[in-house]
């Protein structure tokens, strides 16, 4: 096995492929490409990411982030001076973001979760506590003056809404909501929006999920990624496997629990060379805001959808990711890491084949995996020298810059890893 | 058959309480000063005796009269912050029995109720508003199985029960998790009317339900003393009560408390002081800023605040009507929050407007019947009451037929009963 492992390490650090295309039986409408190579890259200390400016947003605690274009929109949480009722929108075209504009959500204390549509032209804005809802906004006219279209709430999704995920399905756009739990009788849930008419939503689908939450999705290619806490990973066809599934009636392939469970979000990583065969999990453990966090970064093998396998991990002493972000050309994933700033990650390559020497046996459950520290993947970090503390919650990577959110100071505008 | 067994035939007492009172907290959550009026700790106690079955209850109907909660600065717990949460209707309803076998006396308990860790119910000590660490200190309401063995001055006393803490006074327990918490507790006697306990509790996921949350592990000492006569009263308790909150086995919280407290009775007059400091988890709020979600949305807190508090009260002699009494008192308490460990984004400032809080509330104890002199131990895990004289009136008295063990630790008549 070790001398397997030798082999598979030997190669040269490109950015190859082996093997044939994958169609799996469970999904048959999919092709997750050929398996990457194996990389072996050498040992080097983790760069600093450059930050090229900042944006200060005091009043209020900032949460999620979404970029399209020249402008970035913001969400805030919770209660600083003010309420987290406030949607920032600041032109990033600069290296500093400049705050343009801003947009108040009635009746929210949170508005932890934005998403822009593929298309640019809705912002969806996720509500907490109860009322939970969405506010979907019209960004056609002009992207820096949203322009209230509707507000979309039910008995379902009144515990509050805690993200807020857009999709489009054979052409039509979906919004999946995660939503809070709430007492003893009220379970967490995914429910299922359609915004085909995005001035009178239509919740298509409902289903109890999550032990005790479901935080998070990720759609792609008609294949959703359910982020179910300690039930793991759920991956439900929604359209992708050609079987006649849809959002309104999900298919569940598979499902994964990732060790130490607290599962948050996902992403399903594409390579330029059409390898579709990881996807990273974020885990959100415990921890205080402004101080501490906790939570490693997952590597799952979705070879065979209906039984993933967890393959490799990241971790950080002392802090915990959140959201991601991927440059998919270069095979950068950038984490938000709270108090540890932002993560950059070589994410090339075949994840799951590493030496003996970068595995690590998890204690718990006996079940070994690579390390990608240990492999040489941690390749930048960001903020640690903002000079200041941070608490990163969103990052996204677009054209060559990473914008972070920070709950405490506002919004960063960072160089790429690479 | 032992001489004991022989003595104990029937015995039912019953005891109604209630207490109307004003409170003006300035300023609290809403960063203004409030005043409120409530009925707090309405409540019908019962407890008999067949042989050697026992039976116990509690009926709380807080849940009629406080359900926005009632103003106590720094208090939390059950969704409730700066207001105390009203307790479940079913506060206590257990059946035991009690043997004396080969010189040991042992009782066995079952049904909702205290587990064996900590100190007496705050609602059985001389003060009306509730201490901070009434979650540090006290594991109240659970479905709890409870074995106890004394023997002479020691007593030792392990319990088995449901982690999950009440979601509203009239939910259901979560029954399926019983058994997943324990807690054991030792108390020596070594003084008449003096005791030290120590206690450990394993408790899993108090705050979620269905389970999924951060466990607790639990440690308390408790050094209590009560000296009561016809006319007087001698009372004093100190407290060390220590709170871990772990995670997936590893500690991630860590909250503290130690509080004492002493009350003197002479001629009905009853003077009673408090000191109290305390850590207490930040947590988001909801609109109301009194309430906090219940579950919270994930493990993570806002910090961790810490509350020092001094209480001065001063209860007038009762005035009698048959087996009716009505004390009136007013309790005037002195609060200061800084920050603990770790801070977090947690600012009294912002919260409160200041760090020095005011808290004065005047009322009466209106009480008929039969007052429990302890709260929070059954059977033999009940100790003596020194009735003055030096002698612990732990055993029936040969020619007192019909009254037992636990009757004695009950206060019928007196200048000093609360």
């Amino acid at each position: 096995m070790l001398a397997a492992f030798g082999a598979a390490c030997s190669g040269d650090a490109t950015n190859g492929t082996t093997g044939p295309s994958l169609i799996p039986s469970s999904c048959t409408g999919i092709n997750l490409g050929p398996r990457p190579s194996s990389l072996s890259l050498p040992q080097s200390p983790p760069k600093s990411m450059a930050i090229l400016g900042s944006g200060l947003e005091a009043d209020r605690y900032t949460g999620e982030i979404a970029v399209r274009g020249n402008l970035a929109y913001t969400t805030t949480w919770q209660v600083r001076k003010a309420q987290g009722n406030k949607v920032d929108i600041w032109d990033v075209s600069g290296s500093a973001p400049q705050l343009v504009d801003s947009v108040i959500v009635t009746s929210a204390i949170t508005t932890g979760d934005v998403a822009v549509s593929d298309d640019g032209k809705l912002l969806v804005v996720a509500t907490e506590p109860s009322p939970g809802s969405i506010a979907v906004y019209d960004l056609s006219g002009d992207p820096r003056k949203p322009q209230l279209l509707s507000r979309f709430t039910n008995d379902q999704t009144a515990p509050g809404v805690h993200t807020a995920e857009l999709g489009r399905i054979n052409g039509k756009l979906y919004a999946f909501l995660s939503i809070d739990p709430s007492g003893a009788a009220i379970p967490a849930r995914l429910v299922i929006v359609d915004l085909s008419a995005p001035a009178s939503p239509k919740q298509v689908f409902m289903k109890i999920a999550g032990a005790p939450y479901v935080h998070d999705t990720h759609q792609r290619d008609g294949l959703l990624f359910v982020a179910l806490w300690n039930d793991g990973v759920d991956i439900w066809d929604i359209g992708g496997c050609g079987t006649g599934a849809s959002p309104e009636n999900p298919r569940i392939i598979g499902n994964v629990k990732t060790i130490g469970g607290e599962v948050h979000n996902i992403w399903w990583y594409h390579d330029p060379n059409g390898s579709k065969r990881f996807a990273f999990v974020g885990q959100e453990g415990s921890g205080s805001i402004g101080a501490s966090s906790r939570g490693d970064i997952h590597v799952i093998d979705i070879s065979d959808p209906s039984a993933p396998t967890e393959v490799a991990f990241y971790h950080v002493d002392g802090a915990g990711t959140h959201n991601f972000s991927v440059d998919e050309v270069n095979g950068v994933l950038y984490a938000a890491y709270y108090n540890g700033g932002v993560r950059a990650i070589d994410i090339r390559g075949d994840l799951s084949v590493c030496q003996s020497s970068q595995q690590v046996t998890d204690g718990a459950t006996g079940r070994t995996r690579c390390d990608l520290r240990l492999m040489g993947r941690e390749l930048a970090i960001g903020l640690s020298n903002a000079g200041r503390s941070v608490y990163v919650w969103g990052v996204q990577y677009v054209n060559g810059s990473v914008y972070a959110s920070d709950m405490i100071n506002g919004i960063w505008k960072l160089g790429a890893a690479k | 058959m032992l001489p004991r067994d022989s003595v104990v035939a029937q015995n039912i007492s019953v005891m109604a309480q209630a207490i109307p009172l004003v409170t003006r907290a300035d300023p609290t959550a809403t960063r203004s000063a409030l005043t409120e009026g409530y009925v707090s700790q309405p409540a019908l106690m019962a407890h008999g005796s067949f042989d050697w079955l026992q039976f116990r209850g509690t009926l709380n109907l807080e849940g009629l009269t406080l359900k926005r909660g009632e103003l106590s600065t720094g208090g939390y717990g059950e969704g409730y912050v700066d207001r105390r949460h009203p307790h479940a209707y079913i506060h206590e309803a257990l059946i035991g029995a009690q043997r004396s076998i080969a010189g040991f006396e042992g009782s066995v308990f079952a049904g909702r109720g205290f587990a064996p860790f900590g100190s007496d119910d705050p609602m059985a000590r001389p003060f009306e508003k509730f201490p901070v660490n009434h979650h540090l200190a006290q594991v109240l309401e659970r479905v709890v199985a409870i074995a106890a063995v004394r023997k002479g001055p020691v007593i030792g006393e392990f319990g088995l029960f449901g982690g999950d803490e009440p979601t509203s006074p009239s939910a259901s327990p979560n029954f399926s998790r019983f058994g997943d918490s324990w807690s054991a507790r030792l108390t020596v006697l070594p003084l008449s009317g003096a005791e030290v306990s120590g206690s450990m509790a394993g408790v899993t996921s108090p705050e979620v339900h269905v389970g999924h949350g951060l466990d607790q592990r639990k440690s308390s000492v408790v050094a209590r003393f009560s000296r009561q006569a016809p006319d007087s009263w001698r009372y004093g308790l100190l407290e060390y009560a220590h709170t871990d909150e772990r995670e997936l086995g590893e500690r991630v919280n860590t909250l503290s408390s130690i509080l004492g407290e002493a009350a003197y009775c002479a001629n009905g007059f009853v003077v009673a002081g408090r000191l109290e400091r305390t850590d207490r988890p930040e947590e988001e709020q909801l609109a109301d800023p009194f309430r906090t979600p219940r579950p919270a949305n994930d493990l993570s807190n806002l910090g961790i605040s810490r509350w020092t508090t001094v209480t001065a009260s001063l209860s007038t002699p009762a005035a009698r009507l048959g087996i009716a009494a009505m004390r009136p008192f007013v309790e005037v308490a002195r609060i200061a929050v800084g920050h603990g460990s770790p801070a977090g984004i947690f600012n009294p400032e912002l919260r409160y407007g200041a760090t020095r809080m005011w808290m004065v509330s005047a009322g009466i104890r209106l009480r008929a019947g039969v007052m429990h002199d302890r709260m929070g131990r059954y059977g033999v895990a009940l100790p003596p009451m020194d009735m003055g004289s030096g002698v612990p009136m732990s055993h029936p008295m040969p020619d007192m037929p019909g009254m037992s063990h636990t009757s004695m630790n009950a206060t019928s008549v007196g200048k000093c009963t609360l």
